[in-house]
């Protein structure tokens, strides 16, 4: 059509205002165009890392509870309410077609503290007591000696600077036993009754060692089985899966390195993962940093050093460093004293030599650990769990976010949590009067359980189905009722085998399922859509009547779902800014080469053209221009967002990390995104054409016949 | 077409009066003007500059209403229609060539003088190529059917600007001082041909201050102080100037 025609040849001519309109829609569309790749590849690589980690589509929460589901929000326990009718929910949700799997959660944090040296140091010591072997009773005695000598030079110090009326009874009895400890004679007479010696070193002095690291944890309390077939991040990296139906705990690899591991060891880690990138020791202020901490807490190394060990490192050592140094601490200060050119050597050095004599983690697979748990009515609870080994989300690795989810079973999760009904407390209340509170104080563990609160550990049993009750008899538990009893940490022999055979014992899927949980994460099938999942989900509470609310991941992961809204609400002001002067500008422009072509325009008009038609040139001519800059800036976008989408942008942080659900950042434009940025660019310039237009139809013919000379 | 002598005239104006409104002030521009053009005429309006043919020539184009009297143009009464008629009139009726030619820049010979019949709709393609190639020859322009009107001279420019008011074939061809921008060799050559053209049918009535293209019109309308002052044949109007 001769519309088009002279709109393109109009393009052309007009090459100041072509320039000007075309770069502003160039840059519009590719504006859209990279940033709608941007936003929805966030968003579905996000989607990912939130879905199939932790969160699933959908969460339930207690309806009306004070504090809306925040999974990766801020840590600390939130009110998020209490679930207590599972199975019912869970059999009526998995009859729903669009869902897949439903998994009881509660997302809590506590403290741990990350492995006692003086602790498996003792224990080594019993078992080479035990074995008979005189000599190696012989290496680890001189160690524990050493390092209760330094424990009380420790303690002597800290005597100094604190004021001892203030000083807790305990303490008080505490230093002095670690200074009796200290005593020649106490070792001299170690051989004459090693075991009464043993017990005095594990109840009185373990307990006052330092070099604890208190860990705080944070840890999804689950359906451990059913978790790791559901969320398909999910892998083992050391260790095994919680047995079905066991108590346990996985620690996040990421959580496990960055607060398990040796500090030096990880300080080394980290120094090397830095260089890696390209960073230089004597220009990266934070390898500095870190460098400067490995010489001067060369203790971390040293106490946990005995004589054999002391030998062999400070031989090696000195045949790197080329020194006659003899004193370890001296030569350990020098050896972590590395540069750009000694560091790799060193680094292999550390884990050939030194890290198989230190306790490389605090906690180890295996190992049973304590956990303290603050109980939402505020009393302290503490439950023994063996650590079966380590996992990660995969392709979180790095991620801080996802990296800080640990996994612990539901049976241990409540025990921690220490909810109960309100017929259950004054069931206990009732019972401990009876009883007398005094009389159960016979050590530190019943000290634990009927401690402040007033004994409330009782897990909630008013529901308690058959299966539970066939769980508590004798040879299962020793104590009272199998679940319903906590462990306590530091407690005495008693309490120990009381935590081994909890920790052997399988439970049913119904006591599993039958206690209290706080949150239930819900995965739809694949292909379903979050919203149709959402309404089904919705429909279905209505109709059983059920105390829940559902979340969609977005609303249940916290802040990080909203995140993408945020970024969504950014680039829609840019473009809109920018369509905004882009329209400006564009009128401006428009009007200028308007006026310029009145002559022609009165000419059209003269010659026989309706007003409609020089109004449909121009509107020929907006389009266009929209099709063709359109085009081009859709280009350019389209090219650099498949040029990232294909060597990806390496994600520079934790955050981004989690962002992109890897460590690569994959954007790809989704297929409405190019229809999406040609109608956005259209719609502007068609504004911008409408006051031109209007001028122009408002050219009389009688412009063609004004002569200018 | 225009050939056959018809009793019924081309354009008919009775008792023509223009104002101008400038604020407060009036001009008139045309005084009692009637007039009748019949087929086949070439005639020309003369008089010196501000006489008012361009104002005669935009009310006969209908670009312009009368204030008062009746214009009437290919047998409609122009003060009676609306401007979507007028339009329609001026595309279907009448043919226009002007001062500084007016070809649309950007387009080139063949497609400026193709315009008309698009906008007529009328014709598919073939048709309207055969049209616009028969006048490109006839004005004598056809080898330049794809150069642009910046690349042609004036002359040639007019040659497109006259096959372009020619190609609809319309009723009459208004002309407001069409050799004013060409030199005097140039502009002759464009009055041959639009004689040329007269001879094969087509009605002309086109304006001029010059005197020597006066004497080439067949009819002479003498227009002074928007007044006709005299009708007259061209020998007459030579007689009377020599
Ligand atoms: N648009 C207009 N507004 C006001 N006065 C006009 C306008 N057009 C023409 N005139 C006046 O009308 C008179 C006739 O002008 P015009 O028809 O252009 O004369 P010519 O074409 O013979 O030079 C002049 O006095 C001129 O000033
Ligand atoms: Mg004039």
């Amino acid at each position: 059509m001769i519309l088009i025609h002279i709109a393109l040849r109009n393009l052309l001519t007009h090459k100041v205002k072509s320039a000007i309109v075309g770069g502003l829609l160039v840059f519009a569309a590719f504006l859209i165009i990279v940033g709608l790749s941007l936003i929805s590849s966030i968003d579905s690589s996000m989607s990912k890392s939130i879905v199939n980690s932790v969160a699933a589509h959908i969460q339930l929460q207690q309806k009306g509870a004070k504090d809306e589901l925040s999974i990766f929000g801020q840590m600390g326990s939130n009110e998020i309410g209490y679930i207590h009718n599972f199975p019912e929910i869970r059999k009526a949700l998995e009859a729903l077609p669009e869902v897949a799997a439903v998994v009881p959660q509660g997302i809590d944090s506590s403290i741990v503290f990350g492995g006692n040296v003086l602790d498996v140091k003792l224990e080594a010591l019993r078992n080479a007591v035990k074995a008979g072997d005189k000599i190696q009773t012989d290496v680890v005695r001189r160690h524990v000696r050493r390092m209760v000598a330094l424990l009380d030079d420790e303690l002597k110090n800290l005597k100094g600077f604190t004021d001892q009326e203030k000083m807790s009874d305990d303490m008080k009895s505490g230093l002095v036993d670690v200074t009796q400890a200290n005593q020649p004679a106490f070792w001299d007479s170690f051989d004459q009754d090693p075991y009464s010696h043993l017990e005095f070193l594990e109840n009185k002095i373990a307990k006052m060692a330092i070099g604890e690291d208190m860990l705080m944890l944070r840890y999804v309390g689950t359906d451990t089985e059913r978790f790791r077939q559901v969320f398909d991040r999910f892998e083992m990296v050391d260790g095994t899966p919680i047995p079905p139906g066991q108590r346990g705990f996985l620690f996040n690899k990421f959580t496990y390195e960055e607060q398990v591991k040796h500090k030096t060891a990880r300080r080394l880690d980290k120094i090397r993962d830095r260089l890696a990138e390209g960073a230089k020791v004597a220009t990266d202020e934070e390898i500095k940093q870190w460098i400067k901490l490995n010489r001067t807490q060369y203790k971390e190394i040293t106490f946990q050093l005995d004589d054999v060990a002391t030998d062999a490192v400070k031989a090696a050592l000195q045949a790197e460093l080329a020194s006659q140094e003899t004193d370890l601490a001296k030569l350990v200060d020098a050896f972590m004293d590395v540069n750009d050119a000694n560091f790799a050597k060193r680094y292999a050095l550390f884990y050939k030599v030194i890290a198989p004599k230190i306790r490389l983690y605090g906690i180890r697979v295996g190992d049973t650990m304590t956990i303290n748990g603050f109980s939402q009515s505020g009393y302290a609870t503490t439950v023994n769990v063996k650590m079966f080994g380590t996992f990660r989300f995969h392709g979180l690795d790095r991620s801080t976010m996802a990296g800080a989810f640990n996994i612990l079973d539901l049976m241990t999760y409540r025990d921690l949590l220490g909810y109960m009904t309100a017929d259950k407390k004054a069931e206990i209340a009732k019972l401990q009067a009876e009883s007398g509170v005094k009389e159960l104080k016979r050590d530190s563990a019943e000290d634990e359980l009927f401690g402040k609160g007033g004994g409330e550990v009782v897990e909630d049993t008013s529901d308690a189905t058959p299966a539970q009750a066939a769980a508590a008899t004798p040879t299962d538990a020793p104590a009272a009722a199998t679940p319903t009893v906590v462990a306590a940490g530091n407690g005495g022999t008693g309490a120990k085998a009381f935590a081994k055979s909890l920790e052997s014992h399988v439970y049913s899927q119904a006591e599993i399922d039958g206690g209290v949980i706080r949150n239930i994460a819900i995965m739809l099938k694949p292909g379903v859509d979050v919203k149709d999942g959402m309404i089904a989900v919705n429909r279905l509470i209505d109709e059983n009547k059920f105390e829940l609310k559902a979340l969609d991941w977005r609303a249940a992961s916290g802040l990080v779902g909203n995140f993408i809204g945020v970024i969504y609400a950014v680039l829609a002001f840019s473009i809109f800014i920018i369509f905004l002067v882009s329209l400006v500008i564009i009128n401006n422009s428009l009007v200028m080469s308007t006026l310029e072509r009145t002559r022609e325009i009165g000419t059209m008009r003269a010659i026989g053209a309706q007003r409609t038609e020089i109004l449909w040139m121009f509107v020929v001519e907006a389009f266009v221009m929209a099709i063709v800059f359109g085009a081009i800036g859709c280009a350019f976008g389209y090219g650099l967002v498949a040029y990232f989408g294909h060597f990806g942008l390496l994600a520079g942080n934790d955050f981004m990390v989690f962002l992109s659900g890897g460590p690569r950042f994959y954007p790809a434009l989704p297929p409405w995104g190019l229809p999406v940025a040609m109608l956005a660019v259209m719609i502007v310039t068609l504004i911008s054409t409408l006051y031109p237009a209007w001028l122009a139809m408002r050219i009389t013919p009688l412009a063609a016949m004004q002569d200018s000379e | 077409m225009a050939t056959t002598p018809s009793s019924q005239p081309i354009v008919h104006l009775s008792n023509v009066d223009k104002d101008y409104k400038l604020g407060a002030v009036t001009v008139t521009a045309l005084r009692q003007v009637s007039l009748e053009i019949a087929p086949g005429e070439f005639t020309v309006i003369a008089g010196p500059s501000g006489s008012g043919k361009t104002t005669l020539l935009n009310l006969i184009g209908c670009v312009d209403v009368a204030t008062r009297g009746q214009v009437i143009v290919a047998g409609q009464d122009t003060g009676k229609l609306a401007e979507g008629d007028l339009t329609r009139l001026r595309l279907n009726a009448l043919g226009f060539i002007f001062q500084s030619f007016n070809l649309v820049g950007v387009l080139d010979a063949f497609q400026n003088v193709e315009f008309p019949l698009l906008l007529q709709k009328k014709m598919n393609a073939a048709q309207r190529k055969e049209r616009v190639m028969d006048l490109l020859n006839r004005v004598g322009i056809a080898e330049y059917a794809h150069h642009r009107p910046g690349e042609l001279s004036g002359g040639q420019r007019q040659r497109v600007a006259i096959a372009r008011a020619l190609v609809t074939l319309p009723r009459i061809v208004l002309a407001d001082e069409p050799t004013a921008n060409l030199d005097s060799v140039t502009g002759n050559q464009i009055l041959d041909l639009m004689q040329e053209l007269n001879r094969e049918g087509t009605t002309f009535l086109f304006s001029t201050h010059d005197p020597k293209v006066v004497s080439r019109a067949g009819r002479v309308v003498r227009l002074v102080d928007g007044r006709i002052v005299a009708e007259e044949t061209a020998e007459q109007y030579q007689t009377r100037q020599a």
